[in-house]
């Protein structure tokens, strides 16, 4: 990749993918009926885009740029987490081996609680944007 | 590969950097607006309310009576923990949700009306909500929220809910698991 495919922008441009996270995301914080269950979406939430945002550091220091459409990731990753709970809306009880989408019953017993999950959530977030600064190429300015 | 596709971009550090605050302040707000909404007859662990299985902590333990021999034997048992204030409205909604699959009892913090139970039990000191194991709410009275007793007169789940009526699909799936 030469520096020239290389360009500089800011974080602000409306995209039609960055809308359609947003409104997912929206749409599954509804799903969790009753001001209670709400803590469970962040739960999910902070664990799904810290391990999407680890996922994407790899990526990212691997491949040399930038990942595609970053807002996607997070994303898939909550809903991936929180699958056990879609599950829980159509009748299907929790089970011990729902640990297996991100741990889902574990992390919520973690000292701190989402407390937490929120300071690794934004740990791996500054791993991931420090990521990406480092594949700038020396002929763009920072 | 397209020549868009190889064109990659990187924001400037600064916006990374403005990224990363704008992340953090929109979690804490968003996170600490959550919080706020959460009244005083809920857990103050919220991951000990509706935590959605069974046997968690120290379950499964046997169930003490409430009224009327229930729980008993062979038909499981939704054991509701009430205040007065709405209990009229908690048991009657309740009992439309789960009395085909359930046998319902209410232990109340006082005297109320508690339609469409199999029976009620006042208890102002709270002894029974604590032989079941529930939890004090936030706000340090008595406990609001349900227990689930299987056949065999197990306590099996176990939960505040400050408005149980409006999760009856909760309790019928956790029903459905026994």
């Amino acid at each position: 990749m030469t520096a020239a495919a290389v360009r500089v922008r800011g974080p602000w441009r409306v995209c039609g993918w960055c809308v359609f996270a947003i409104l997912v995301e929206l749409g599954l914080y509804a799903s969790y009926r009753g001001h209670d269950a709400r803590f469970h979406w962040f739960t999910h939430a902070f664990v799904g885009a810290a391990a999407a945002l680890a996922v994407m550091t790899v990526v990212v220091l691997v491949g040399r740029r930038p990942v595609a459409r970053p807002l996607l990731w997070p994303m898939l990753a909550h809903v991936f987490a929180m699958t056990p709970d879609l599950l829980f809306g159509a009748g299907y009880v929790h089970r011990w081996w729902m640990n297996l989408f991100l741990g889902h019953i574990r992390v919520h017993f973690v000292p701190g609680r989402n407390w937490t999950w929120l300071v690794v959530y934004l740990a791996a977030l500054a791993a991931y944007l420090v990521a990406v600064d480092r594949v700038r190429p020396p002929s763009v300015p920072a | 590969m397209s020549t868009e596709r190889a064109t990659s971009t990187v924001p400037s550090r600064r916006s990374l950097a403005t990224v990363w605050v704008a992340a953090a302040l929109a979690s804490v707000v968003l996170f600490g607006v959550a919080g706020r909404l959460e009244g005083g007859r809920d857990d103050v662990d919220q991951a000990k309310q509706r935590v959605g299985f069974l046997d968690e902590g120290s379950l499964p333990i046997p169930a003490p009576l409430v009224a009327s021999g229930l729980p008993g034997p062979g038909r499981p048992t939704v054991v509701l923990f009430l205040r007065p204030d709405d209990a009229a409205q908690e048991c009657r909604e309740v009992s439309r949700s789960v009395a085909a699959s359930a046998a319902l009892v209410a232990v109340l913090s006082g005297s109320a009306a508690c339609a469409g139970v199999a029976g009620v039990l006042v208890d102002p000191e709270g002894r029974t909500a604590a032989a079941y194991g529930m939890r004090v709410p936030a706000d340090g009275g008595p406990p609001v929220g349900y227990a689930v007793v299987d056949d065999r007169t197990m306590v099996r789940y176990r939960t505040l809910d400050p408005h149980p009526a409006a999760n009856s699909r909760e309790i019928m799936t956790v029903l459905d698991a026994l």
